[in-house]
C-alpha cells in the first residue's frame, strides 16, 4: 500500500460548486489491516440541504435535460477510465483506502473494482441503455411510437439515493442509472463505504463540469429527520438501499407523490447438477462457487449462503462438501477474511453451534472446518429450506435428490430471492429456471460469476432505467389534430 | 456419584463461602464427570469438542453448551419425565422455549436464598414486597416466577401482594400499597420484571404523581424489556426509576439470571451503568471469544459464559448470548451479543427470522 493520505483525513463526497467547502464534517476513523484511516463526511445543515436540493434541480432542468445522452455517456466512460486506470490519483486512492475502511482483503477491493468499473465503459452503458429502451431517443426526444403517436421519456428532476453497506462501488449502479436519465442526483454515502461515490462524482465533473454541477453526494445520520426530511421531502424519486426495517422507517416518511425504489438485503443460493459432479467438474465447480463465497464475504445479496447439490452424479454431495471446504481453505491465503466484529462472530458461531447441536442428533450433519479456521462448511443430507448462514464464508451444502425440489425450498422466501448460481446442462437449465422465476429469483448466473452481475442487469429484476422515468406521450390523435389546424391544411 | 450425594454436596458446598478455586474447580470436575455420564447430548456435545471428563483438568475447560442447545436438546441428567420442575424461557425470541430439568428443588432454592439474603436484603430480615410479574400458579413454568415467590414467602411480609394478574397490572392497588408505605414511614419493595415498571412510570408520569418510598425501600428489576415494552436506555431506565417512586439509583437493583441457571447475579445498585455485577462462590464466569470459545484476556469485551455448579442436572457450563467484560470484582454487561446484520445487502439470520415471524 502506497502511503499517500494514510495520516490525512480523507474528504468524503462531493459538493458542486457554490457548496464546495461549506459543509461540516463527522470524521470517522476506519481500522482494518493495521492501518487507520480517517475519513470527513460532509454534513450538511437544514438551509444548506434546501438550497443544494434548489440548486441540483434547477441545474438539472437548465442543463441537463438539454444535453444529449450520448454527451452522457461519454463522461461516465471518461469517469470510469479514470478509475480503471492503476495509475490515476483516485484509483491510487481506492486502491489504499478502500481495504482499510470496508475491511475487505486488498486484492478483492482491486479486482472488484475492476471488474465493476469495466461495466460503465461506454460499449456497458449503451447496452445498458438498450436494455430498458427499445429506442434510447426517447430519452432525448419525442420518438415515434410503435403503437402510433410519439413518446418521450423523463427521469426525474431530483432524484435521492439513500446508499448502504460496505461493498465498494455499489453505490455507482444506480448513481450511473439516474445519470443515464438525466436526473439531477443527491447521494446518501453509506457510512461503511463513502468513498467511492464521492471519486466518481469528482471523475464525472472534471469530465463534464456541467454535468458535475447537477450532483451533489452527502451524508446524513439516518431515522433522525432534519436534513433528512428535508432531502425526502424535496426529492422526485428516492431510490433506498439497506434492510426491512431502514426501508420501511424511510417508506413512512416519503411523500406519497414521490415515487419510493426501495432495494431490499437479498439472499442468494447455489444448485449444482450431478452433471456438473464428474470427478473432472466438481473440484472446478467447488472452486467457482468458493470465490462466490469469499468475495466481499458473502455481503453482497448476490452471495450464495447455500448450495444445494443433487444426488446421484459420480461425486456425492457430501464430497463436494469436502471440495468446497479445501477450496475455501487454498482462497484463505490469498484473500484473508476480514477481520469480524464481535457481533459477526457471534453470527457465526451462533450458525456452526446450531449445526453442532444438530449433528449430535443426526449423522447426516456434518461440520467442516474448525472455529480457527476463516471459513466453514456444513453438509447437511436432507432437504432443508433455504437459510442464511452466518455469512463471513459459511455455507451450507444440502443434498438433495433432484434440483427441481429446490425451488420449492427457496420459494417461501420470495421477498428476498434474488440471484441463484446454477450449474445444470442446458435442458436444465432452462427448465428449472422457470421453475426459480415462478419462485421469486430474479438473477440465474453461472457458478462464480454471482458476485459480478453483467453489465445491463436488472437489479431485483426491476429495469434500472425505466423504472426512474416518466413518459409522455402524443397520442396519433393529437397529431391528427394537429394535421388538421395546419397552415397547409385544406 | 448418586443425585442424592450430589445434591448433598452441593448444599454444603452452598453453605461454605469460604470455598476457594481449587474447591470450585474440583466440584465442577466430579459434576462434569456426572453430567458427561448422565446426560447423553451433553456428552456427545463433549466429545464432538474432544473434552471428556479424562481430558479436561481444569474448570474452564468444561465445554459450555450454548443457551440455544437448551431449545433443540433434552438436557437432562435424570429422565426428563421425572423432574419435579421444569422450568421454561418466555420464548420471546426465536422459536421453541429452553428448557432446564430440576429433580429437585432444593439446590435450586437454597442457591436463590442464599443469594438473595445476601444481594437483596443485606442483612434484614423482612420487607414488605409488592411484585409487578404474575405469580407462580399462573405461570408454573417461569423459574422467575419461582424466584419471586420464594422471595416473598421467605423474606416477605403477610401483606406482600402480587399486583399482575390474569387482568394485568392493577395499578389501583399497587398505588394504594405504596402509599400506605409512604404514611406508615416503612420500607417497600418493589419487584419485577424490568419491563413491568414501564406501564407504571408512564402511568404516573402524566399525572405528574411521584412516590416518595420510605429510606430504606429498594426496587428490583429484572430481565430487560424483550419486547414486552418500548425500550429505555439504562441511564434514563433508572432515572425515571429513581423520580417516580423516590428512591435512590443505588437502591435499584438488578438480577440477572437465567432459566439455565440455578444461580443469580446481582449489582449493587445502578448508580452508575453498566453496574458491576457478582454472583456468589458455586457460580464463576468467563468471558470468550463466541468463536473459538477461548478466554479472553481480562478487559476485552467478549461473550460470557457461566458455569454454575447449582445447575447440577442438567450442564453447569452455559455459553451465553449475553456480551460482557470481567472487571474487578465481577463482570459487566453489555447487552445482547446478536449476530450482526451484514455490512453489505445480504439478509443475516435476525432478520430472516424477524421476517418469518411477520
Amino acid at each position: 500500500m502506497n502511503d499517500q493520505g494514510m495520516s490525512a483525513v480523507e474528504e468524503a463526497g462531493y459538493l458542486p460548486g457554490p457548496f464546495a467547502g461549506l459543509a461540516g464534517r463527522q470524521v470517522v476513523v476506519h481500522r482494518a489491516w493495521g492501518e487507520t484511516v480517517a475519513v470527513a463526511l460532509p454534513v450538511l445543515d437544514e438551509a444548506q440541504a434546501r438550497s443544494l436540493c434548489a440548486h441540483i434541480r434547477a441545474r438539472a432542468r437548465d442543463t441537463l435535460r438539454g444535453m444529449e445522452t450520448a454527451r452522457i455517456v461519454a463522461a461516465i466512460d471518461r469517469a470510469s477510465a479514470c478509475l480503471l486506470d492503476r495509475t490515476h490519483p483516485s484509483r491510487r486512492k481506492a486502491e489504499a483506502l478502500l481495504p482499510v475502511v470496508t475491511g475487505y482483503d486488498p486484492e478483492t477491493v482491486r479486482l472488484g473494482l475492476t471488474r465493476y468499473l469495466k461495466t460503465f465503459r461506454r460499449p456497458q452503458l449503451l447496452r445498458f441503455l438498450a436494455e430498458d429502451f427499445s429506442d434510447p431517443g426517447v430519452l432525448d426526444g419525442f420518438r415515434p411510437a410503435v403503437k402510433g403517436g410519439f413518446v418521450r421519456a423523463r427521469g426525474p428532476d431530483l432524484l435521492l439515493h439513500v446508499w448502504a453497506g460496505n461493498v465498494p462501488a455499489l453505490p455507482l449502479w444506480s448513481l450511473v442509472a439516474g445519470l443515464l436519465v438525466k436526473a439531477g442526483s443527491i447521494g446518501k454515502l453509506a457510512s461503511a463505504e463513502p468513498l467511492t461515490a464521492g471519486w466518481f462524482a469528482q471523475a464525472v465533473a472534471e469530465a463534464d463540469p456541467e454535468l458535475g454541477e447537477c450532483l451533489a453526494m452527502t451524508w446524513w445520520k439516518g431515522g433522525e429527520g432534519g436534513v433528512e426530511t428535508t432531502f425526502l421531502e424535496a426529492a422526485d424519486c428516492v431510490m433506498a438501499y439497506g434492510g426491512d426495517a431502514t426501508l420501511s422507517a424511510l417508506r413512512a416518511r416519503v411523500p406519497v407523490s414521490t415515487r419510493f425504489l426501495p432495494h431490499g438485503h437479498r439472499i442468494g443460493f447455489a444448485m449444482i447438477g450431478r452433471e456438473a459432479l464428474d470427478s473432472r467438474r466438481a473440484a472446478a465447480a467447488a472452486q467457482a462457487a468458493a470465490q462466490d463465497v469469499v468475495r466481499y464475504e458473502q455481503q453482497g445479496c448476490y452471495a450464495p449462503q447455500m448450495l444445494f447439490v443433487e444426488r446421484g452424479g459420480p461425486v456425492a454431495p457430501d464430497e463436494f462438501a469436502r471440495h468446497l471446504a479445501h477450496a475455501l481453505a487454498a482462497l484463505a491465503a490469498r484473500h484473508p477474511r476480514r477481520h469480524l466484529d464481535p457481533g459477526e462472530g457471534a453470527a457465526i458461531a451462533a450458525w456452526r453451534s446450531g449445526h453442532e447441536m444438530r449433528a449430535l442428533d443426526d449423522a447426516g450433519t456434518v461440520l467442516l472446518g474448525d472455529p480457527e479456521d476463516s471459513w466453514s462448511v456444513v453438509h447437511l443430507d436432507a432437504p432443508v429450506p433455504l437459510s442464511p448462514s452466518g455469512l463471513n464464508r459459511t455455507v451450507a451444502v444440502v443434498a438433495v435428490d433432484d434440483l427441481a425440489e429446490v425451488p420449492a425450498l427457496v420459494a417461501p422466501h420470495r421477498a428476498y430471492l434474488q440471484s441463484a448460481g446454477l450449474a445444470a446442462a442446458p435442458a436444465r437449465l432452462f427448465s428449472l429456471a422457470e421453475d426459480l422465476a415462478a419462485a421469486g429469483v430474479t438473477r440465474i448466473a453461472a457458478l462464480g460469476r454471482m458476485t459480478a452481475p453483467e453489465a445491463g442487469w436488472h437489479h431485483d429484476g426491476r429495469f434500472s432505467l425505466l423504472d426512474l422515468v416518466t413518459v409522455t406521450e402524443i397520442e396519433a390523435s393529437a397529431e391528427a389534430a394537429a394535421d388538421d389546424v395546419a397552415p397547409y391544411a385544406e | 456419584m448418586s443425585q442424592a450425594e450430589i445434591v448433598e454436596a452441593l448444599i454444603d458446598f452452598i453453605g461454605r463461602p469460604g470455598a476457594d478455586e481449587a474447591e470450585f474447580e474440583a466440584m465442577a470436575l466430579r459434576l462434569f464427570a456426572h453430567q458427561y455420564a448422565h446426560n447423553a447430548p451433553y456428552r456427545r456435545f463433549a466429545q464432538a469438542r474432544g473434552r471428556t471428563p479424562l481430558a479436561v483438568r481444569r474448570w474452564r475447560d468444561i465445554p459450555a453448551v450454548p443457551i440455544k442447545a437448551f431449545k433443540d436438546l433434552t438436557l437432562s441428567c435424570c429422565p426428563a419425565d421425572e423432574a419435579e420442575r421444569v422450568f421454561m424461557t418466555s420464548g420471546t425470541t426465536g422459536s421453541g422455549r429452553g428448557r432446564s430439568y430440576h429433580p429437585t428443588l432444593a439446590v435450586y432454592d437454597r442457591s436463590m436464598l442464599e443469594g438473595f439474603a445476601a444481594r437483596v436484603m443485606r442483612g434484614r430480615d423482612t420487607i414488605r414486597m409488592g411484585f409487578l410479574f404474575p405469580d407462580e400458579a399462573a405461570l408454573p413454568n417461569s423459574s422467575l416466577a419461582h424466584y419471586l415467590a420464594l422471595a416473598r414467602e421467605r423474606f416477605g411480609t403477610p401483606d406482600s401482594a402480587v399486583f399482575v394478574g390474569p387482568g394485568g397490572l392493577d395499578l389501583d392497588g399497587l398505588l394504594a400499597a405504596l402509599a400506605e408505605a409512604e404514611t406508615s414511614g416503612e420500607p417497600y419493595a418493589l419487584l419485577g420484571a424490568t419491563y413491568a415498571f414501564v406501564p407504571v412510570m408512564d402511568a404516573l408520569a402524566p399525572q405528574g404523581r411521584r412516590i416518595a418510598l420510605p429510606s430504606g425501600s429498594f426496587l428490583f428489576d429484572t430481565g430487560g424489556f424483550k419486547g414486552q415494552s418500548r425500550e429505555i436506555e439504562p441511564d434514563a431506565f433508572y432515572d425515571g426509576l429513581s423520580q417516580t417512586f423516590g428512591v435512590p439509583r443505588e437502591a435499584c437493583l438488578n438480577m440477572y439470571g437465567m432459566t439455565e441457571l440455578s444461580t443469580q447475579f446481582y449489582d449493587d445498585g445502578n448508580a452508575a451503568c453498566p453496574p458491576v455485577k457478582s454472583g456468589p462462590h458455586w457460580i464463576r464466569s468467563r468471558v470468550v471469544d463466541p468463536l473459538t470459545g477461548r478466554d479472553l484476556p481480562e478487559g476485552e469485551t467478549g461473550v460470557l459464559v457461566h458455569h454454575d455448579l447449582a445447575h447440577f442436572n442438567s450442564v453447569s457450563a452455559i455459553l451465553t448470548e449475553d456480551a460482557g467484560v470481567i472487571v474487578p470484582g465481577g463482570f459487566q454487561l453489555l447487552g445482547r451479543v446478536e449476530g450482526s446484520a451484514s455490512r453489505g445487502c445480504s439478509v443475516a439470520v435476525a432478520e430472516f427470522l424477524a421476517a418469518a415471524q411477520g
